[in-house]
């Protein structure tokens, strides 16, 4: 296959999508478009509500590193040693101790079981970005006690139908909330801030101060039952755990990665699936669409395939003409595609769907678009030799009487 | 310049078969304007495909120009028909998404002639044929005639050694098939240009060096037309 025979196909090519049915031209376009579209959107939407999942709990929940107490042991002992040595290992900007509690919490005959935290909350404030969502009053401050700030989903909605389970009956800053802690102890709190981070397993929780936590135990806390970190984003989270563990930490230490793989392995493996039988299945629309107008393409066009060979055009020549076609056709189909795509992201990010776990958009990288053009491509072409194959191997006295 | 030897071909429709050419032979010289003549399924178009490269026959042999055709590979032959070979059609199948000169040119450009090159032969046969003036216009908007004198530009734009026309007036008008034959006969006059043409129309003969006539697959008379209305012989 010379150069000049593939000018030749692509010569006929062109003339053929410009020169045919304009309407066949454009609903082709469009369908490719459309099966473009499809396989990126989905993915995009389970991608996003990962991320927005991989978001939260960096931010909210576990920071980018969480250190949880040994096998068998309830509680990081020496916490403010732990605390010194990880705050000055490079990648760290700063680590937060939490202290939790089990408790009920009341309010007006509402009753919401769950758990109480103890923060620093100077140190909190590095770490996570609690304190910049807070829905009314304020974040706790550092050596403060008798307040308590609650996540919406404890605190409840002026509208009960947005709650996701038990609430305290809509609290608001300044109301009366009494806690029984499970050690005995029962006290009433005054309620500094409501916060709501959209985020479902964040909104449920509840902090007070270390100090406040230690006036419930009666004694200072040299305990913990878990450590966030936040580090820098310049370093991978798992090269900032192996300084850690070098570190001599002898505490059990993961990555967000790590906890997102425990916690919701499984649900990610799922969405994997899900994804992968979203793209084939576009895919194998997109092969059979493009089949079908090739093969009707080639099929009406039989007569004119017979007598390009009697004229002494090589098959390849004109089965490249419908592969160059196809191509062509793919081509202004994902361009359409992409700027589709690209449209519905910018509008989603405008108006995010609303998911348990937060807000999600849509999220698409250039990688996902490069990769699906890619094999929509090689979907093409294989949806467009075949036909064109077919009718391209006909006898020229077959194709000429058809 | 054609040698053809004992040429038969046989068509098998399930259990039916038919001798549609039965031990032709024949030759046929270069610059010579023959006509193939005789009733419909005598067997003149199947000659004319044998020939012509676009059949393959059961037996006997081809030799155009010295080569033995029935020793090439089907990419050899569509190569032979590119570079030797023109064909006229019965209904001109031009190709209806371009223009008459991208019609013309079109096999140049498969053969790697540059575009200077094919868009000046292009132009001088546009004009021999006088369709200069529609050199943009497509297939639909041509009549009948102007459609074949582009077939037939096309069919001669690259100096074939043999011209191969297969029923080409036969959607024509008595007018316009004049002005076909006329074509037909000053390229075979200017050129020297060795034509083959089917044909049942009786009136065609007078435009042709030769005659052969062909019944139930069989040559029954070769010769000159003159020869041909004194003989009786019917034509078709």
């Amino acid at each position: 296959m010379s150069l000049q025979h593939l000018k030749v196909s692509f010569f006929l090519a062109v003339r053929g999508l410009l020169r045919g049915s304009r309407g066949s031209l454009y609903l082709s376009i469009l369908i490719i478009a459309m099966v473009f579209t499809n396989m990126i959107f989905m993915s995009s939407i389970i991608m996003g509500a990962i991320k927005n999942s991989e978001r939260s709990i960096i931010e909210y929940q576990t920071g980018n590193i969480l250190v949880e107490p040994k096998d068998n042991e309830q509680y990081i002992e020496d916490v403010s040693s732990l605390l010194d040595k990880l705050n000055r290992i490079p990648g760290v900007i700063r680590a937060s101790a939490h202290y939790s509690m089990g408790a009920t919490l009341k309010n007006e005959g509402n009753r919401v079981g769950g758990t109480v935290t103890a923060v620093r909350p100077d140190d909190e404030r590095m770490v996570t970005g609690t304190w910049k969502k807070m829905k009314e009053g304020e974040y706790l401050s550092d050596g403060e006690t008798g307040e308590v700030i609650i996540g919406i989903q404890t605190s409840g909605h002026k509208d009960k139908n947005e709650d996701m389970g038990a609430t305290l009956g809509y609290v608001r800053t300044g109301d009366p909330v009494t806690i029984e802690f499970t050690n005995g102890v029962t006290k009433e709190y005054r309620v500094k801030g409501i916060f709501e981070t959209r985020s479902y397993q964040a909104d449920m929780e509840v902090f007070v101060t270390w100090n406040e936590m230690e006036s419930v135990l009666g004694h200072p806390i040299e305990d913990s039952t878990g450590l966030i970190i936040k580090t820098t984003p310049d370093l991978p989270e798992a090269q900032v755990k192996q300084t850690i563990l070098r570190f001599g930490v002898q505490e059990k230490v993961k990555t967000w990665q790590d906890l997102l793989e425990e916690a919701f392995g499984r649900a990610i493996q799922s969405f994997s699936i899900i994804n992968s039988v979203t793209v084939i299945v576009s895919l194998v629309i997109a092969i059979v669409v493009l089949f079908i107008v090739i093969m009707i393409k080639t099929l009406n066009s039989r007569r004119q395939i017979g007598v390009l060979k009697a004229l002494g055009v090589e098959k390849s020549i004109i089965i490249n003409n419908y592969l160059f076609q196809v191509l062509l056709l793919t081509t202004a189909g994902t361009i359409l595609g992409i700027g589709i795509v690209e449209g519905m992201v910018g509008l989603l990010t405008l108006y995010p769907i609303k998911f348990p776990d937060g807000d999600v958009t849509p999220y698409v990288t250039t990688m996902d678009l490069v990769t699906n053009t890619i094999l929509l491509f090689i979907a093409a072409a294989i949806a467009g030799y075949i036909p064109a194959w077919r009718v391209a191997s006909e006898d020229i006295m077959t194709a000429m009487r058809a | 310049m054609i040698e053809i030897t004992d040429l038969s071909k046989i068509y098998e429709m399930g259990k039916v078969t038919v001798d549609a050419l039965k031990n032709v032979t024949l030759s046929i010289r270069k610059g010579e304007f023959v006509g193939i003549m005789g009733a419909s399924g005598s067997g003149k178009s199947t000659l004319l495909h044998m020939i012509g490269l676009l059949d393959t026959p059961t037996s006997g042999k081809i030799l155009i120009g010295g080569v033995d055709v029935s020793t090439l590979t089907e990419q050899q032959k569509s190569r032979f028909r590119l570079k030797r070979l023109g064909y006229v059609f019965q209904d001109y199948a031009l190709m209806p998404e371009l223009t008459v000169e991208e019609n013309v040119y079109l096999t140049s450009m498969v053969r790697g002639t540059s575009e200077k090159e094919y868009i000046a032969q292009t132009k001088e046969i546009l004009t021999r044929v006088g369709l200069i003036h529609r050199s943009n216009a497509l297939q639909s908007e041509l009549s009948g005639g102007q459609q074949q004198r582009v077939s037939i530009a096309r069919a001669v734009v690259n100096r074939p050694e043999i011209l191969f026309a297969d029923e080409p007036c036969a959607n024509l008008d008595t007018e316009s098939s004049k002005n076909v034959l006329d074509l037909f006969r000053q390229i075979n006059h200017e050129l020297h240009q060795t034509i083959v043409m089917v044909s049942h129309e009786e009136w065609h003969m007078e435009y042709f060096d030769r005659v052969i006539i062909l019944r139930d697959g069989r040559v029954i008379s070769d010769g000159p037309p003159v020869l041909r209305e004194r003989s009786g012989i019917p034509v078709s």
